[in-house]
């Protein structure tokens, strides 16, 4: 699933951004990196769930164009990063054409447009330390489809592939760039966005799921697909795409809109 | 004879971005058997004489996703039309950025106009496709696998793909949802986006023929189709069904 690009297995990193850092995957990121004696830098929209005394806290929401241009100076300063994760993202579930175009929008520019426009700032101005790695979290979606959720799946299609179209450049900078493709996690936005009655104990633990996407990430791997039944869905959608966005209806979509 | 079964089979077809490019190109592929609308930033009088016989045409930049949409559905509302057969979301961008970095500007604009109004004007124009169990296409392109010369570009077009991939999956028997991916083309594409292909442009497939791939594969209903070389040489411009 993915090749080395040359970094040290088990670097630890010394300063480091995640974006989303706040609630969910993007806290499990923060506490495993708080654990490993890193300064970390957060970005969320909200403070709260965070201890500020633990981290550098930025404010911002990313679905505001205005908000994140304000601060993007303050996140290249806060560097330079030896990890910078890529991570804050937002959903909405149910028929496509009931969600409310705002909804659409704001997913795109949270899920799609931020972290692009904050990965492009941060590597053109030099703002990660030699053999840094830039993180992406998209999503097992993007191997399976999702109906019920299509703006977030193309959200993280976009994510997926402008992290490949940055690769090169990025190596030339020295910046190995890993995209992790997590599957159902249990926390809250999972919850959120779920089918109502849909089996909690199945999705996977998201402190574990941070710990298995940071080791790929530090090790330099390309991709990072957490956990053996997310591997599996990831590798059955690759080749019968087909049959797997229909059986994500099936699982999903008859559900959410029932 | 034939006139009468062109008549009572012409379609009704939007097709936005089809001032110019590919978009113009399939335009005049249908316009002798189908009523179209098209779409696209230039102003009424330059697009005067350069619109096929009987098309309509709406001013509508989708640089503003929010306002285009609107503008489309009451341009269509003011054609006298209720229903669509078909809407092919074509209009497009891109950029080349000098250094393989977008600035914010290029992201935001490349995303605008390639993925969020293709998607804000898939769920307006859904009631009216559906009235007529129509097709909705996305033009995407080559690139949506990734790309180090147009990653903002590739990005969008990725995003199409996947759009694509679960709105059909979700509107199955109501409307039919395609993507398809034309390969390098001798349009202009590639001089607006700041890149010159040099020598690469003579492998480029002529308009007219990537038109009539992308028309057979709109009849077609299929879902994600490639519309490159491969293709062609298997007789995909001559071939396949007509609309």
């Amino acid at each position: 699933m993915s090749a080395g690009q040359g970094h040290a297995a088990g670097r630890k990193p010394g300063r480091a951004l995640v974006t989303g850092g706040a609630h969910g995957l993007g806290a499990a990121f923060v506490r495993r990196l708080l654990a490993e004696g890193c300064e970390v830098t957060v970005l969320d929209k909200d403070p709260a769930g965070i201890d500020t005394a633990q981290v550098d806290f930025i404010r911002c929401d990313l679905a505001s164009r205005e908000s994140l241009d304000r601060t993007l100076p303050d996140l290249v300063t806060a560097g330079p990063y030896d990890l910078v994760i890529l991570n804050a993202g937002i959903n909405a579930t149910g028929r496509f054409e009931d969600i409310s175009a705002e909804a659409h929008l704001e997913i795109l520019r949270v899920n799609a447009e931020a972290p692009m426009v904050i990965a492009s700032r941060l590597l053109g101005t030099g703002a990660f330390t030699p053999s840094a790695t830039l993180g992406f979290v998209s999503s097992l979606s993007h191997f399976t489809g999702y109906p019920g959720g299509a703006s977030y799946a193309a959200s993280k299609d976009v994510l997926a592939v402008h992290a490949k179209g940055l690769r090169a450049v990025a190596a030339r900078k020295g910046v190995g760039i890993t995209v992790a493709f997590p599957g159902p996690l249990r926390t809250a936005h999972a919850e959120r966005h779920a089918p109502k009655g849909a089996d909690a104990s199945r999705r996977m633990d998201p402190d574990l799921a941070a710990i298995q996407i940071l080791a790929d990430m530090l090790s330099g791997r390309k991709t990072s697909v957490p956990g053996r039944a997310t591997h599996a869905f990831a590798i059955a959608g690759r080749l019968m795409p087909r049959t797997v966005t229909a059986l994500m209806r099936r699982l999903i979509y008859r559900r959410l809109v029932c | 004879m034939t006139g009468s079964v062109t008549r009572s089979g012409a379609r009704r077809i939007l097709i936005t971005g089809g001032t110019s490019g590919l978009g113009l190109a399939v335009a005049k592929k249908l316009a002798r058997h189908h009523k179209l609308l098209l779409s696209g930033r230039k102003s009424q009088i330059e697009m005067a004489g350069a619109l096929p016989r009987g098309a309509g045409y709406i001013v509508a930049d989708q640089r503003d996703p929010e306002r285009s949409t609107e503008v489309l559905l009451r341009g269509i509302r003011d054609f006298g039309w209720d229903s669509l057969d078909n809407a092919v979301l074509n209009a497009g961008v891109g950029f080349a950025p000098a250094d393989g970095l977008d600035g914010p500007e290029a992201i935001r604009e490349t995303l605008d106009v390639n993925l969020v109004a293709a998607m804000l004007q898939a769920q307006a124009l859904f009631p009216l496709l559906a009235k007529s169990r129509g097709t909705l296409t996305f033009i995407g392109s080559v690139a949506h696998t990734g790309s180090a010369t147009f990653p903002a570009y590739a990005a969008s077009k990725a995003g199409l793909h996947g759009l694509a991939r679960s709105l059909r999956s979700e509107w199955g028997g109501r409307v039919s949802v395609q993507v398809l991916h034309p390969g390098p083309t001798k349009t202009d594409m590639h001089a607006k986006a700041g890149h010159d292909p040099g020598r690469m442009r003579a492998l480029f497939l002529e308009p007219g023929d990537v038109a009539a791939m992308m028309a057979s594969a709109i009849a077609s209903r299929r879902s994600p189709v490639t519309l490159s070389w491969l293709r062609y040489l298997s007789g995909g411009a001559y071939l396949g069904r007509r609309l």
